[in-house]
C-alpha cells in the first residue's frame, strides 16, 4: 500500500491508530496528544468513558438544542393543525359548542411534540454523527474490531505532509500500548 | 427447583453481575446465543409460534372476507375482544418503557440486564394491540380519512375532540419513538456482534445495521444526550399512552366507565401486566440464552417487588371504583359495581380477576417466595390472566348491563374472536424468538459500562476499607 497515486490524484487518508490499555490511560494518553499540537484527535471505545469530552476538548453537545426546536416545531404544527380544521377549513357547529376548544387540543399536541422531538433526536445524531458511514479509513486497521468489544483506541489523523514516525513516536511516548499507520484504500 | 436464597446476608446487597468477568467474557457470553446456531428447542417454540400465527391470518381473512359480523360483539356489547386484546398488549408494550426510560432516569443500575429484553417486548406487544384497531374498523383502509388528517377530496377532517383520534396518535408515537430508542440502543451492540463473528454473511448484516459505528468520542457525547433525551421523552410519553387509552373509557357515560380514576389506574395496570409479561419470557430465556450471570435473582426479586406495588395500585383502583359507585348514590353505578361485577353472569371473570390481581401478588411479601423461581412463574402467568379479566371486565361486563334492562343482552365471541387472540399470541411470540436468536437479548455495551463502574465503586470501596 502506498501513501498516494500520482496518476489518479488520489491521496490517501493517513491515521495513527494507537492502542491503550485502560480507560484512564485513554485518557491521560488523549490530553498528552492534543497537547503536542495534534488536530484531527478521536477516541474510540467500546462503553462511553466519563471525561473523554474534555480531553477531546469538545464543545457543549448540539442535541439538546435540536431536540428543543423539534418539540417546539410539534406543537406549532399539531396545534395549528387541528384550528386550521376545525375553525378555518371545515367548521361544524355541533350543540354550539366552541370550534377552537384548547383542552381537547392537548393530547394530540403533546403527542406530536413528542414525535418530533425523539425523531429528531436520534436524526439529529445520525446528522451529527456523519453516519451511517459504512467505510472510514480507521477499519483498515487489523485491531480496531476491539474498539467494539474490550479495547480504548486512539486515531490522529496526519496532516498531509506530516512525519508519520514522528507521530508513532509521539503517541507511543503518550503511553499508547501499541500504534500503526493506516492508509486509507482507493476504490 | 432454585433454593430459596436465604443463606445471604440481608444486608449485604446482591451482586448485578455474579462472577468475575472482563469486557471480553460478556461480550462472548452475551452473544453467544446470536452468533450459535438455533438449537432443537428454538425451532420447537418457533414451529408453536408459526402455527398460532397461521391461524392469525386465518381470522383476520375471515374477518377481513365478512365484516366484523363475524365477531362476537353486537350492540349493547360493541366493544369486546378487539378492545379488551388492544388495551392488554398496549399494557404489556408499558413495562418496556418503564424499564428503559423511567428507570434510566432514576439510575437503578439493576435496569440495564433486562431493558433490551423489555423494549423489544414493548415493540412487539404494540404491533400485537395496533391490529385490534384497526381490524375493528372492517374495512382499514376506508377508515384512513377518519384516523389520519389527511387532505381528500372530501375535505373531511378526523374529529379532534374524540380519545378515539387522540388514541391513533398516542399510539403511533409511541410505536415510533420506541423503535427509535431501541434501535439507537442497539447500535453500539450490533458493532459489537459485528466485530464478533467470523461469519462473513453475519459480519456484513450487522455491519449494515450497524450502521458504521466506530464508538468514536465525538459520537459518544452526543449518543449520550440523544439516548438521555429519548428516554426522558419516552417517560411522559408512556404516561399519556395509557391515559389516553384510558379516556377511550372514562369520558363516556355508561356505568364502570365513567371514572375519574382511570388514568392513574389503567397506567398502574399497564406496569403491572407489563411486568408479568417481562417475568414469563425473562424467565425461561435466562436459563436457555445463559444469562444467569446478568439476570440475577436481585433483577427478579426487583421486578416482583415492583409487581408488588403495581398489583396493590391497582387493588387500589378497583376499591376506589366501588367506593365511588357508592358515594355517588348513583343507582346505576351501585348496580354496576355490587350487583353485575360481583354476581352477575360474568362474575366469574371478576372473582379470577380479583383473585390474580389483588391476592396473588400479596405473596410477594414473602422473601422466600419471591425468590422462588417457580412460584414467580406461575405468579406472572396468573397476573397475566388477571389483567385480560380486567379488561374483559371493563369493556363487556360493563356495557352488557347498562341503564334499561331491556338492552341488556349476554355476550359470547364467536371463533374468530378467540382465533385474533390466540394468534396474535403467536404473532408476538414469533417476533419474539426471531428477536432472541438475531439481535443481543441484553445491552452488551450497558453491561460493560456497568462493569466498569461497579469496579471503580470496588476499587474505591476498598481503599476506605483498608
Amino acid at each position: 500500500m502506498s501513501a498516494g497515486h500520482e496518476d489518479s490524484g488520489f491521496v490517501a487518508r493517513r491515521f495513527v491508530v494507537a492502542e491503550f490499555a485502560t480507560p484512564e490511560a485513554l485518557l491521560a494518553g488523549t490530553r498528552k496528544v492534543r497537547e503536542g499540537g495534534y488536530k484531527d484527535v478521536d477516541t474510540h471505545t467500546p462503553i462511553p468513558i466519563h471525561g473523554l469530552e474534555a480531553a477531546l476538548g469538545l464543545g457543549r453537545p448540539k442535541i439538546p438544542a435540536i431536540v428543543l426546536c423539534g418539540a417546539i416545531a410539534g406543537i406549532c404544527i399539531a396545534y395549528s393543525m387541528i384550528y386550521f380544521c376545525n375553525v378555518i377549513d371545515f367548521p361544524i357547529n355541533i350543540g354550539n359548542r366552541p370550534m377552537h376548544s384548547p383542552p381537547a387540543n392537548i393530547p394530540i399536541t403533546f403527542e406530536l411534540a413528542v414525535l418530533l422531538a425523539g425523531g429528531s433526536s436520534f436524526f439529529g445524531f445520525f446528522t451529527l454523527a456523519g453516519l451511517p458511514k459504512p467505510y472510514h479509513p480507521i477499519f483498515e486497521s487489523e485491531q480496531f474490531g476491539r474498539a467494539a468489544i474490550d479495547a480504548f483506541f486512539l486515531s490522529v489523523e496526519l496532516p498531509v505532509g506530516a512525519n508519520a514516525d514522528k507521530a508513532l513516536g509521539d503517541v507511543r511516548a503518550a503511553g499508547a500500548t501499541s500504534a500503526e499507520l493506516v492508509y486509507e484504500s482507493e476504490r | 427447583m432454585a433454593a430459596p436464597n436465604l443463606s445471604h446476608d440481608p444486608l449485604e446487597p446482591l451482586p448485578l453481575i455474579e462472577g468475575t468477568h472482563t469486557d471480553q467474557t460478556i461480550n462472548d457470553s452475551l452473544l453467544s446465543h446470536v452468533l450459535r446456531g438455533a438449537g432443537k428447542g428454538w425451532w420447537m417454540l418457533f414451529g408453536c409460534a408459526l402455527s398460532m400465527l397461521g391461524l392469525l391470518v386465518i381470522a383476520i381473512s375471515w374477518t377481513l372476507y365478512k365484516g366484523i359480523g363475524a365477531w362476537g360483539n353486537n350492540i349493547p356489547v360493541g366493544w369486546a375482544f378487539g378492545i379488551i386484546n388492544f388495551v392488554w398488549w398496549i399494557g404489556i408494550g408499558h413495562a418496556g418503557t418503564l424499564i428503559s426510560a423511567i428507570l434510566l432516569l432514576f439510575q437503578q443500575k439493576w435496569r440495564t440486564s433486562i431493558n433490551r429484553f423489555a423494549e423489544a417486548m414493548t415493540l412487539f406487544a404494540v404491533i400485537c394491540a395496533l391490529l385490534f384497531p384497526l381490524l375493528h374498523t372492517g374495512r382499514p383502509w376506508f377508515a384512513a380519512y377518519w384516523l389520519m388528517p389527511y387532505p381528500s377530496v372530501q375535505r373531511i377532517w378526523p374529529q379532534f375532540k374524540s380519545p378515539l383520534t387522540w388514541d391513533v396518535f398516542a399510539v403511533s408515537t409511541y410505536f415510533t419513538i420506541s423503535l427509535l430508542f431501541w434501535f439507537l440502543g442497539l447500535v453500539p451492540d450490533l458493532a459489537a456482534l459485528r466485530e464478533s463473528t467470523k461469519s462473513k454473511t453475519k459480519r456484513f448484516i450487522y455491519g449494515l445495521f450497524a450502521m458504521g459505528w466506530r464508538g468514536s468520542g465525538r459520537h459518544w457525547a452526543e449518543y449520550k444526550w440523544a439516548y438521555l433525551l429519548l428516554a426522558g421523552l419516552s417517560t411522559p410519553l408512556v404516561l399519556s399512552v395509557h391515559t389516553i387509552v384510558s379516556f377511550d373509557f372514562a369520558t363516556s357515560v355508561i356505568p364502570g366507565w365513567h371514572t375519574t380514576i382511570f388514568p392513574p389506574y389503567f397506567v398502574a395496570g399497564a406496569v403491572f401486566s407489563g411486568f408479568a409479561m417481562v417475568m414469563t419470557w425473562m424467565i425461561p430465556a435466562r436459563h436457555f440464552l445463559g444469562l444467569k450471570h446478568v439476570v440475577t435473582m436481585k433483577h427478579l426479586e426487583n421486578m416482583n417487588k415492583i409487581m408488588l406495588v403495581t398489583g396493590m395500585l391497582v387493588g387500589y383502583g378497583y376499591l376506589m371504583e366501588h367506593f365511588i359507585a357508592w358515594y355517588s348514590g348513583n343507582p346505576y353505578e351501585m348496580g354496576q359495581f355490587f350487583l353485575t361485577r360481583w354476581h352477575g353472569p360474568m362474575r366469574w371473570i371478576f372473582r379470577t380477576m380479583m383473585f390474580c390481581n389483588v391476592v396473588v401478588p400479596q405473596m410477594f411479601w414473602s422473601k422466600r417466595l419471591r425468590t422462588s423461581i417457580p412460584v414467580m412463574w406461575v405468579a406472572a402467568i396468573l397476573i397475566n390472566i388477571g389483567m385480560w379479566c380486567e379488561r374483559f371486565n371493563i369493556v363487556v361486563t360493563s356495557l352488557h348491563r347498562d341503564f334499561l334492562p331491556s338492552s341488556w343482552k349476554d355476550y359470547s365471541p364467536t371463533w374468530v374472536d378467540l382465533s385474533l387472540f390466540i394468534g396474535t399470541i403467536g404473532l408476538f411470540s414469533t417476533l419474539f424468538l426471531l428477536f432472541l436468536k438475531f439481535v443481543p437479548a441484553v445491552a452488551v455495551t450497558e453491561v460493560k459500562e456497568l462493569r466498569h463502574e461497579l469496579a471503580e465503586h470496588d476499587a474505591v470501596a476498598g481503599e476506605t476499607h483498608a
